[in-house]
């Protein structure tokens, strides 16, 4: 039956799509498109930003370059205790869970409306873009956010079996984060591509089938080894963890938590394998080509009218390709600035090793495009959110008071908010690669023990950076459609 | 600010989202009620059902949010007035992602999902022509609110109609009188290079020829550019007034830069406030639009001469006297635009009353109902004003606002007759079978 719906769906959506084609080549039509808030930004004198932003990134590695790497990493490695609180992991795992599957029914039985359906505002708005910017600036919540985690924990003790003891089956190690690579891939491109992710229902499908086929996973390959190496949002979520400036230390049934710098964590990171570089990457690639696919540029070059976008579905071939595109092209430039840096200092290090270290440094970058590029959103849909898990059934509930809170989109609207806005973005951007060329530094000394020899290696993923910083405001400033 | 009492007694509570669904949630347990009488009513309390094609993402999702408000704020008062015959009216939205692909997938989940009464509310252009087509094919009546000629070119089909905002062909003929009089006769286009452009440049110029005048020039601007020095100097030097009607995000350095080309000593300017929908006329950059002209659906600014029904539904919808939203300054209304909502839904709920509309089997019964209706009285179902209907291309005429940019407000100058919009019609869908 439902076969049957979907291929009449698909015949009528073919037969619309024809008439639309004859009727546009037959007569015009007009569209309006909104002159967006980028028009405000079109008018500030973002040039000069860029210069700016391109000039204190190289100044910080002309900075870094003259202090002595000792004493920075000294500094870097101080923390400052805050005392310890219960491990709460179990129990509010459990919560995690029982809000989720909450949130999948609403998919399903709430409202149609994107924006009064808890379910995409949740997953789009509040996670992907909320908690990873959460996970980034403080450390891992997603530790005991988690949904997997308490159901797994219930089911294995149901078993009889021990919490990190042997699962059925073993994961080999050249596996690595290849799971995860693809999974995340997936993931990115029902986000920016698929036609409609925000459907309550599609989105339900997707992310309820997911939890179950994460489980199953979990329940095979045990719970810390599939949330390392397959899971992808728990394997995103621990990389940029590494940013956050509160680090937890098991400690009994309690955690010690102390402050650190950002990115200090990194003191004891590994060099990734390289597909958990390629993950890296992938993750600064997809939100570089969310913003990248909406330019006038991308869709110019494409032969697309930004004024009068085809909508989503007329262009799932062309960004698939641009996405694997960008990751390609990413992938390629940040191998060749660790290759010719190696080059330059006669490494004997194996590239392998110093790419997937330096890979690292990508996050902040990731971070703060992060940042930048979904404020607005968060902003206006979180509002949105806000309203909508009050109501999660369109029942005319009420259950945290914020139902009939109006939603102020004016936030991000006018002059003065586009201003603010920008400075914001531009201050995050040029934050982030500031840091990213702070950890590629350490990191390189890591590699080579002498100042000159670690700066030295440097030089060329220090010219990425500046370049991306260029790109990164760019993005964030050129002419954009919607 | 406003007198609401007279008209509709909203009370002091603001309209939000949840209103309206509050509303039926309430009827629903009143229909669960001990004592209901159910059987005798069940058919007749059940609610209508309209399918609101939504832009709620997508390059729609601007306007889709005023186009949600100014329909939930109707539907609202339909139903505190008693519904439409009697029924409640419920409002199921679905995002089509301002997607003309995803169009057709609504309308047809609307139908044989929701199993809506009628599909409604949809503005972006392509996303209506590609869903009329499934709207023809599952026979299920379509009202748009999208200002496009293609109702009314005939080109769709006999289930679609737009009998709430006037057409592009009617708005863009019905200014030229007025321009040539007033503004002069000499004019140059500029457009950007597509339909919307081409919708401007077809029908101003033979309406502008007809009142005497001529375009000296005709300007068209690649889409994808964002600075516009270059085309300025192809503005002929006799132009009397230039006719503008760019869009998109360029819009503010088009003006700018025309403001830098000219200085103090410009022709005038005429342009069409689409342009300019939901941005803040104050905004840096347009300073060089003082003393230029607007068409306007609807005023987005409150005019002194507002008629209680403009001002009623001002309050209902919850626009300040600035067009802006009561509850956030900041958030400009696409003023000019969606009262086209409003008045749709007061059209559909004539036409069910007038076909004694009960379920889906009334749906061709429905359709023959809207094209039998000829003209709607201004008051507070139609409060941008009173209009005619011609059944037969299925799109409402009615008056044009055309507005002075003074003192950092739209001031309504001039109101169109409704014959000035009005054209030979080149369909006549009543010839198709239903």
């Amino acid at each position: 039956m439902r076969g049957t719906n979907t291929a009449m769906t698909i015949r009528r959506s073919a037969a619309a799509m024809l008439a639309a084609c004859a009727i546009t080549a037959s007569q015009t039509l007009p569209a309006l498109a909104h002159a967006s808030d980028r028009g405000h930004v079109l008018l500030l004198p973002t040039g000069h930003y860029i210069a700016g932003a391109a000039l204190a990134v190289a100044a910080s590695f002309l900075v870094l370059a003259l202090l002595p790497p000792e004493r920075l990493t000294a500094f870097w490695r101080r923390r400052l205790p805050l005392g310890s609180i219960p491990d709460l992991r179990l129990p509010v795992s459990l919560v995690s869970f029982a809000v989720f599957a909450t949130l999948v029914a609403a998919g399903f039985i709430g409202s149609r409306d994107p924006l009064s359906n808890p379910l995409p505002l949740t997953i789009w708005t509040l996670l992907w873009v909320g908690l990873t910017l959460a996970q980034g600036l403080f450390g891992n919540l997603w530790h005991w956010l988690n949904p997997w985690y308490g159901p797994y924990r219930l089911v294995s003790r149901a078993f009889g079996a021990k919490a990190g003891g042997d699962s059925p089956l073993r994961l080999p190690d050249w596996v690595g984060y290849w799971p995860a690579f693809i999974l995340f891939f997936a993931f990115a491109w029902f986000e920016l591509i698929y036609p409609a992710p925000d459907d309550p229902a599609r989105l339900a499908i997707a992310v309820g089938s997911y939890w179950l086929f994460s489980f199953a996973a979990m329940l095979a390959f045990g719970f810390e080894r599939w949330s390392r190496q397959g899971e992808f949002l728990s394997a995103f979520f621990a990389m940029i963890a590494h940013f956050g400036i509160v680090e937890g230390d098991r400690q009994g049934n309690g955690l010690k938590l102390a402050l650190c710098w950002p990115g200090a964590k990194l003191n004891e990171a590994e060099a990734l394998p390289p597909s958990g570089a390629l993950f890296l990457l992938a993750t600064l690639a997809s939100v570089s080509f969310d913003g990248f696919s909406k330019t006038f540029f991308w869709l110019g070059l494409n032969g697309i009218n930004p004024l009068e976008l085809p909508g989503r579905s007329a262009l799932v071939a062309t960004n698939s390709l641009g996405l694997a595109a960008m990751f390609i092209l990413l992938a390629a430039i940040g191998l060749l600035a660790v290759l010719v840096g190696e080059r330059l200092v006669r490494s004997t290090q194996p590239l392998q090793k110093s790419t997937c270290l330096f890979v690292w440094s990508i996050v902040p970058i990731a971070h703060a495009y992060h940042f930048s590029h979904y404020l607005t959103s968060l902003l206006v849909n979180g509002q949105y959110a806000l309203v909508a898990l009050s109501d999660p059934f369109a029942r005319g509930w009420n259950l945290f008071g914020t139902a009939h809170m109006p939603v102020e989109a004016g936030v991000a609207m006018g002059a003065n908010s586009a201003w603010l806005l920008w400075n914001l973005q531009a201050t995050a951007i040029v934050g982030g690669h500031v840091l990213a060329v702070l950890v590629a530094h350490l990191l390189a000394w890591r590699l080579h023990p002498s100042a000159a020899r670690a700066s030295l290696s440097q030089l060329p993923l220090t010219l990425l950076m500046i370049g991306y910083t260029v790109f990164g405001l760019w993005l964030l400033s050129t002419a954009t459609a919607g | 600010m406003t007198d609401s009492k007279r008209f509709f007694d909203l009370g002091k509570s603001g309209l939000t989202r949840r209103t309206a669904l509050k509303g039926l949630a309430a009827g629903a347990g009143l229909m669960a009620a001990p004592g209901f009488v159910r059987y005798s009513q069940a058919q007749s309390s059940a609610p209508i059902k309209i399918g609101f094609q939504a832009h709620r993402t997508g390059i729609g999702a601007a306007y889709g949010r005023w186009y949600e408000k100014t329909t939930n704020a109707a539907v609202k008062l339909i139903n505190d007035a008693g519904g439409i015959n009697g029924r409640p009216v419920e409002i199921i939205v679905e995002d089509d992602g301002t997607d003309p692909k995803r169009g057709a997938e609504v309308v047809a989940k609307f139908a044989s999902q929701h199993k809506t009464d009628i599909v409604f509310g949809t503005l972006f252009s392509h996303v209506v022509v590609g869903s009329a087509p499934t709207a023809g094919e599952l026979k299920i009546p379509y009202y748009v609110v999208s200002e496009g000629y293609h109702v009314a070119s005939g080109k769709l089909n006999r289930w679609v109609f737009q009998p709430g905002i006037t057409d592009v062909r009617s708005q863009v003929t019905s200014v030229a009188p007025w321009v040539a009089a007033n503004l002069g006769k000499k004019v140059t286009m500029i457009y950007p290079d597509y339909a919307f452009g081409y919708d401007h440049r077809d029908y101003f110029a033979p309406a502008i020829k007809a009142q005497g005048g001529e375009v000296v020039a005709q300007i068209p601007i690649p889409p994808t550019e964002s600075s516009f020095t270059k085309y300025l100097p192809q503005i002929p030097a006799d132009t009397e007034v230039l006719y503008h009607v760019m869009v998109g995000p360029g819009v503010l350095t088009f003006v700018k830069e025309l403001g830098e080309f000219y200085g103090s000593n410009k022709p005038q300017l005429f342009g069409f406030i689409d342009s300019l929908e939901a941005v803040d006329i104050n905004s840096p950059g347009l300073e060089f639009l003082d003393g230029s002209h607007f068409w306007e659906g609807s005023p987005r600014y409150a005019q002194a001469n507002d008629s209680e029904a403009q001002k009623a539904y001002r309050a209902a919808v919850g626009i300040d006297d600035n067009g802006a939203s009561t509850t956030d300054a900041k958030d400009v209304s696409t003023a000019a635009h969606m009262f086209g909502c409003w008045e749709t839904l007061y059209v559909i709920k004539k036409a069910m009353e007038d076909s004694g509309y009960k379920g889906p089997e009334d749906r061709a019964k429905l359709v023959e109902a809207t094209e039998a209706l000829t003209e709607f009285k201004e008051g507070p179902e139609h409060p941008q004003g009173d209009k005619k209907f011609n059944g037969k291309i299925h799109q409402v005429f009615g008056h044009q606002n055309i507005s002075k940019v003074e003192g950092g407000k739209l001031n309504v100058v001039h109101r169109t007759s409704i014959e000035d919009g009005m054209y030979e019609p080149e369909g006549d869908y009543t010839t198709q079978p239903l």
